[in-house]
């Protein structure tokens, strides 16, 4: 059976390992989507709906097609139809340059019927809101209730209750890459560039949407700048694009601009909840009572987790969506964790107050339902703990002297992120000693590909950058899943695996004969090839593959679920320092305690748990996409006013895997959502008033201080 | 971004001929980081754009005894590091360091900092036709505004961006502007305006007139400075509040405090109310918290920006006693 | 097209030997549709006073290279770098500044312009006529990796590697004004760029390992 065998002996598996893309981005080599230029390249752009809510009464296109280098201008929408957002498509058109195919969008005629619309959650639940979607009754789904024990014998047992509302906002995934796709056809062919997490996906869409066979789409991701979850099919953009490519006869790049992206990008819902809990004298967990909601936009889903990773036996939880007039939620990098989380651990931290027990205490009275969790979580707590300094916190909150007040807090997380069957992948040597490890999957800034390469090398006995590794691109044909859900490491790491573990076999069966050693007695190391058991046959990695002679060997892997695991377990600390005169919010330094299963790079485990966390402070402090009732509109869809974390917000950070497991795991998304809830309990820690809204900035602290 | 005609102007006395009496017509370009802003989102259309950093000359800091003379074209990078300001003026070298980034202050100039539009979020909304833009309504009034005027408010509420404005203000600039009939010469502090006074400008100036240099007095011995400026965001942002303030003093009392708000109204603020408070005064913490008192006494916030009154008082007191 | 004006005899060399017309765009449609002033490289070089130029071919001095690009005035910087042709119809292709935000919030799109760091989204190309623009492209030399982009690599500062050739230019730029930067230094140098993978902390240590490897 497959391992992944101990620590000591691997040579690279665990170690820092560059990313082999690395010196490409670093240089400007590396090419995106949004960097494909074809000979003979149109450039497509999208007309959207500037208002929130109306009929389309007449779309008048001929300005725009009469404008010289406008190669085709088409409708998205037909009239008679209603759009039901700021930003919904209406038209499109290609044209020889970007300047010229903005121009045509300015002279595209479009009248509006306009409808009363709502972008307010709570304005969408009262009757007589303007219906906003047709398969609903109201703007409010069916709340989905969920009951385990008895909730009143809990509250019965309770010493302390607190009765709260909690509420976070809309938040965008702002990918610096916009959604958006290059598309090529030649005859009944179609190749698409694609700004995706998922080529295969694409691929089966698009030929679904143009009716061919899925070997006639050919879906490229080489180098893809940021999904987060919002990137998964070709959506309208995809197809417009290759519809304008197919009109025009010539290849059309279509990129969303900063503010489509904004609009219909995708987004976090948001979430308002509204919680009674009880805990019993001796720190029990005892009952918990949520009803919330939160908004995807025109979207339904808009869930999010609660009562989370924290034992109660009675509780009673009743979620459902609102739809507004806005842009549909997506997938978001832990999709409902982050704000279910922050509600939760800012609850536990108030009824840990009530009870007047340390609120890390309290938590570990009430740990994870799931065993092997909960022993991960526990260890986690005492490493974060001393690494954050936890005795160091105020015991009554507030209690700090002077203008800037310092405080800790505790936030936790959970996450699966083990991964599935789905991917088929090849390991391929040539004779000339030239490794290649192809799969489906899609390199969005994870580091996958030199994971994939580090698999391979270490099972070769050579080194990361010995490896070819081709992956975003369906050509091969070699599907993997979508690169979501923190899922693909454990789909492709035990493919790759087992593939190498194949190809080496192999390799050893070939050459086994001819430097006359049993092939079982052979072993790859150092770019050599020797026996075990003599040292003096030794033969380099050339050597042996230049015995395949006319032959190559190619071959594919088994996913292997023993290699992989899931369901995470995750702790944060955060230690701020908030100015009370100026409201501002200052993080000092975050601890993630993040169980990482095994760690196969340490580098970029590293990049992925920093990267998660900064999310994890815009998302506490400073994003949020802000409605305006009066327009409709979304008055903040650009990088000034939705402020995404920069330079000066970047706290010290101390990521500690907790990879006692070995076994691999994703880690994308799981440590962005202990932090909110963590800030937000170090927030209160600092000045001891209790903010119960994200994103917590300075309007808010001295609205709050009084 | 629609096209426009391109015009390099030969020398400052050409500008007024090349721009036009109408304000659509025409506009300036010089580091050109507001204008694109503009260009960019349809707000504004111009035929054409007058390109002022082909004029010799604009680029320089005069450093002498009467004081400083820079001309519209120096960049905020340079006169956040030159020596002489950042020893004697030190509330412009701080003011001008905090703009925006260092790639905007590389490029952006003295004079396209105290001539941007303002950054309300109605306004920069290319299809919402607002007061400012010749509509009917300010939104902010009814509306989102978080980061809006407390102070000089109506018809319109935006506030102006500048942070090298309140600090030129508080050092007691003086403003030279060409125009078709010459020259004229006035107080910062007058080329400013108020929405009631105009709507859709916020300075003085007539659509062919250009602010060519910017003169500020030598500061008497003993006089200190600063700037202080908070922003929601640390990492490029523009101010929530900020002030600027320059004090005299003799003897460890302020003989006369200039005090200047930024972010806070439609103009520059100046805060009468908080200079008197300091005026004569040693400054103490008792000072300084009067200031900061006397500073919002008379601000009128709005829905959402009632933290900007506890916000200002706090930093106006937290600028007298960094000067104390 | 719109207002011929006449042309003005003040300013210097006789407009007859000169192979454009005079005019103004009255807005998108104009401007594409009809004949547009033409100006030619070195026309539009000697920067005449007073004409009006709505579309010319200017030189460019792009990683010491030069190139001559047909614009329109309204023609951006990035634009050129990344969509441009130069005038044998060969794309310029310089895609290593990227459009993210095209508004100058984000850093996406820095290159530098005389040795200072710019938003070339925010730069006309007529503006960057006669300086010396830097790209990301331009900062190795051969196959060795500035010091600056092997310390990104270096330090994994880079995920997705979207905001990253902006990031190595605006570090690059940072150390050439500072080169020894303490750790508050190094962020507020870079105040002016955005990642949306969160690589900042690793960035920090990249420009201090480059700081170090450039003798600062």
């Amino acid at each position: 059976m497959a391992s992944w065998g101990r620590p000591e002996n691997s040579r690279l598996i665990g170690k820092r390992v560059q990313r082999l893309s690395g010196a490409d981005k670093a240089t400007g080599k590396a090419k995106y989507t949004f960097d494909i230029n074809r000979p003979g390249l149109l450039y497509g752009h999208i007309l959207r709906s500037s208002v929130a809510h109306a009929t389309i009464t007449h779309i008048d296109l001929s300005a725009a097609e009469a404008l010289p280098g406008v190669k085709a201008a088409i409708p998205l929408i037909e009239p008679g139809k209603r759009v039901r957002f700021e930003g919904q498509e209406i038209a499109a058109v290609a044209a020889t340059t970007d300047d010229i195919a903005r121009d045509a969008l300015r002279l595209i005629q479009v009248d509006y019927d306009e409808l009363d619309y709502v972008v307010d959650m709570e304005d969408a639940k009262e009757a007589g809101a303007p219906q906003i979607r047709d398969d609903w009754e109201g703007n409010q789904s069916e709340p989905r209730v969920d009951e385990r024990g008895d909730l009143e014998a809990g509250f019965a047992e309770a010493a302390v209750e607190v009765e709260a509302t909690y509420h976070a906002p809309v938040q965008t995934h702002v990918c610096l890459e916009t959604h958006g796709n290059v598309a090529e056809w030649d005859g009944d062919n179609l190749t698409v560039w694609a700004s995706t997490q998922a080529v295969f996906g694409t691929r089966q869409n698009l030929a679904r949407h143009f009716e061919l066979p899925e070997n006639q789409v050919r879906v490229i991701t080489e180098h893809m700048g940021g999904g987060f979850g919002s990137k998964f099919g070709p959506g309208v953009e995809g197809v417009t694009v290759a519809k304008l490519a197919r009109i025009t006869g010539a290849p059309v790049k279509l990129m969303l601009t900063r503010k489509d992206e904004h609009l219909v990008g995708g987004n976090r819902p948001s979430m308002t909840q509204t919680v009674r809990a009880g805990a019993a004298q001796d720190g029990r967990f005892v009952a918990y009572d949520m009803s919330g909601y939160g908004t995807g936009g025109i979207g339904s889903g808009a869930g999010f987790t609660g009562p989370y990773v924290y034992h109660v036996p009675n509780y009673r939880t009743e979620k459902s969506a609102v739809a507004i007039n806005a842009g549909s939620a997506r997938a978001m990098r832990a999709p409902g964790h982050p704000q279910g989380a922050f509600a939760m651990d800012s609850l536990m931290d108030e009824l840990a107050e009530k009870l007047n027990i340390d609120p890390l205490e309290f938590r570990r009275i009430n740990g994870d339902s799931d065993a092997r969790r909960d022993r991960i979580r526990q260890a986690e707590y005492t490493l974060g703990a001393q690494e954050i300094g936890w005795h160091r916190r105020n015991r009554v909150p507030g209690s700090g002297t002077g203008v800037k007040k310092r405080g800790i807090g505790v936030g936790c997380g959970l996450w699966g992120g083990g991964g599935g069957p789905g991917t088929e992948a090849r390991v391929t040597i040539h004779a000339s000693g030239a490794v290649e490890a192809t799969t489906g999957t899609q390199d969005i800034g994870t580091g996958i590909r030199t994971v994939i390469a580090m698999i391979v090398a270490e099972e070769l006995g050579l080194r990361p950058q010995d490896i070819t590794v081709k992956v975003g691109d369906t050509a091969p044909g070699l599907p993997s899943r979508g690169s979501g859900g923190s899922q693909t490491i454990g789909s492709v790491a035990p493919v790759i695996k087992t593939a190498a573990m194949a190809a080496k076999r192999k390799l050893f069966a070939h050459i086994a004969p001819m430097v006359e050693a049993d092939p079982g007695n052979l072993r790859a190391v150092g770019g050599r090839i020797r026996t075990e058991s003599d040292l003096r046959m030794s033969i380099s990695w050339k050597e042996a593959t230049g015995y395949l002679g006319m032959e190559t060997i190619s071959e594919g892997g088994e996913w292997d679920e023993n290699l992989r695991v899931g369901d995470t377990a995750g702790v944060q600390f955060a230690d701020v320092e908030v100015d009370t005169e100026t409201g501002l919010v200052k993080v000092i330094k975050i601890v993630a305690v993040q169980d990482c299963g095994l760690v196969v790079n340490r580098l970029t485990t590293e990049s992925q748990i920093n990267g998660a966390v900064i999310m994890g402070l815009g998302y506490a402090l400073l994003e949020e996409r802000i409605m305006d009732d009066q327009t409709g509109k979304m008055i903040n869809a650009n990088l000034e006013d939705y402020k995404v974390p920069g330079t000066m917000e970047i706290p010290e950070i101390v990521s500690i895997a907790y990879d006692t497991d070995r076994k691999i795991t994703g880690i994308g998304e799981p440590p962005t959502i202990p932090t909110a809830g963590a800030i937000a309990n170090a927030v209160y820690n600092a000045i001891g008033v209790r903010i119960r809204e994200l994103p917590i900035t300075p309007d808010k602290v001295l609205n709050a201080l009084g | 971004m629609e096209n426009f005609a391109y015009v390099n102007a030969a020398d400052v006395e050409q500008v007024p001929s090349l721009l036009s009496d109408d304000w659509t017509e025409t506009k300036m370009i010089a580091g050109g980081t507001d204008l694109l802003g503009e260009l960019k989102e349809y707000i504004e259309t111009p035929k054409k754009v007058v390109n002022l950093k082909s004029i010799p000359g604009l680029d320089k800091i005069n450093a002498d005894a009467s004081g400083l003379a820079i001309g519209a074209l120096v960049t905020l990078t340079d006169i956040a590091a030159h020596p002489t300001i950042q020893h004697h003026y030190t509330v412009l070298a701080e003011a001008a360091g905090s703009v925006a980034s260092p790639q905007i202050r590389n490029v952006g100039t003295l004079g396209g900092n105290l001539c941007q539009r303002p950054r309300c979020w109605y306004y920069r909304n290319p299809d919402i036709i607002c007061l400012k833009k010749g509509g009917d309504t300010c939104y902010a009034v009814e509306g989102l505004n978080k980061y809006h005027a407390i102070f000089g408010g109506g018809p319109v509420y935006i506030v102006h961006p500048s942070d090298t404005a309140p600090a030129l203000i508080a050092l007691g600039a003086t403003a030279k502007i060409v125009g078709p009939n010459g020259e004229r010469t006035m107080p910062l502090e007058d080329f400013f305006v108020l929405p009631d006074v105009n709507p859709q400008r916020e300075n003085v100036l007539e659509p062919n007139e250009v602010l060519t240099e910017v003169h500020v007095p030598q500061p008497k011995m003993g006089t200190k400075s600063t700037y202080l400026k908070v922003r929601e965001r640390g990492s490029f942002d523009f101010a929530l509040s900020s002030v600027a303030a320059h004090f005299e003093m003799s003897g460890g009392t302020c003989s006369k405090a200039n005090v200047v708000l930024g972010g806070v109204a439609p103009i520059p603020w100046r805060s009468v109310e908080a200079e008197a408070a300091l005026n004569g005064k040693r400054i103490t913490d008792a000072v300084a918290k009067q200031a900061g008192e006397a500073a919002v006494a008379n601000a009128e916030p709005m829905t959402d920006n009632g933290y900007k009154v506890t916000l200002t008082q706090n930093i106006v007191s937290r600028a007298a006693m960094r000067l104390a | 097209m719109s207002k011929e004006k006449e042309k003005d005899q003040t300013q210097g060399t006789s407009i007859s030997r000169r192979s454009f017309l005079k005019g103004v765009g009255t807005g998108a449609v104009a401007a594409s549709v009809a004949p547009s002033v033409l100006i030619d490289a070195e026309t539009a070089a000697e920067a005449q006073m007073g004409e009006e130029i709505t579309r010319a071919k200017i030189k460019l001095d792009i990683n010491d290279k030069a190139y001559e690009v047909e614009v329109e005035s309204r023609t951006t910087l990035l634009s050129v770098l990344r969509d441009g042709f130069d005038t044998s119809g060969n794309r310029v292709d310089l895609t290593g500044a990227k459009p993210i935000c095209e508004r100058g919030e984000c850093g996406g799109c820095t290159v530098q312009v005389d040795g200072k760091a710019v938003y070339s989204c925010m730069t006309l190309a007529l503006d960057a006529q006669g300086k010396q623009i830097t790209t990301v492209e331009g900062l190795a030399d051969g196959d060795q990796l500035h010091p600056v982009q092997e310390a990104f690599v270096q330090h994994d500062a880079l995920m997705c590697g979207f905001c990253t050739p902006g990031f190595v230019v605006a570090a690059k730029s940072f150390l050439d004004q500072n080169p020894s930067p303490s750790h508050e230094e190094i962020k507020e140098g870079l105040a002016g760029n955005i990642c949306r993978c969160g690589t900042y902390p690793f960035i920090f240590e990249a420009v201090k390992t480059a700081s170090r490897k450039m003798g600062g």
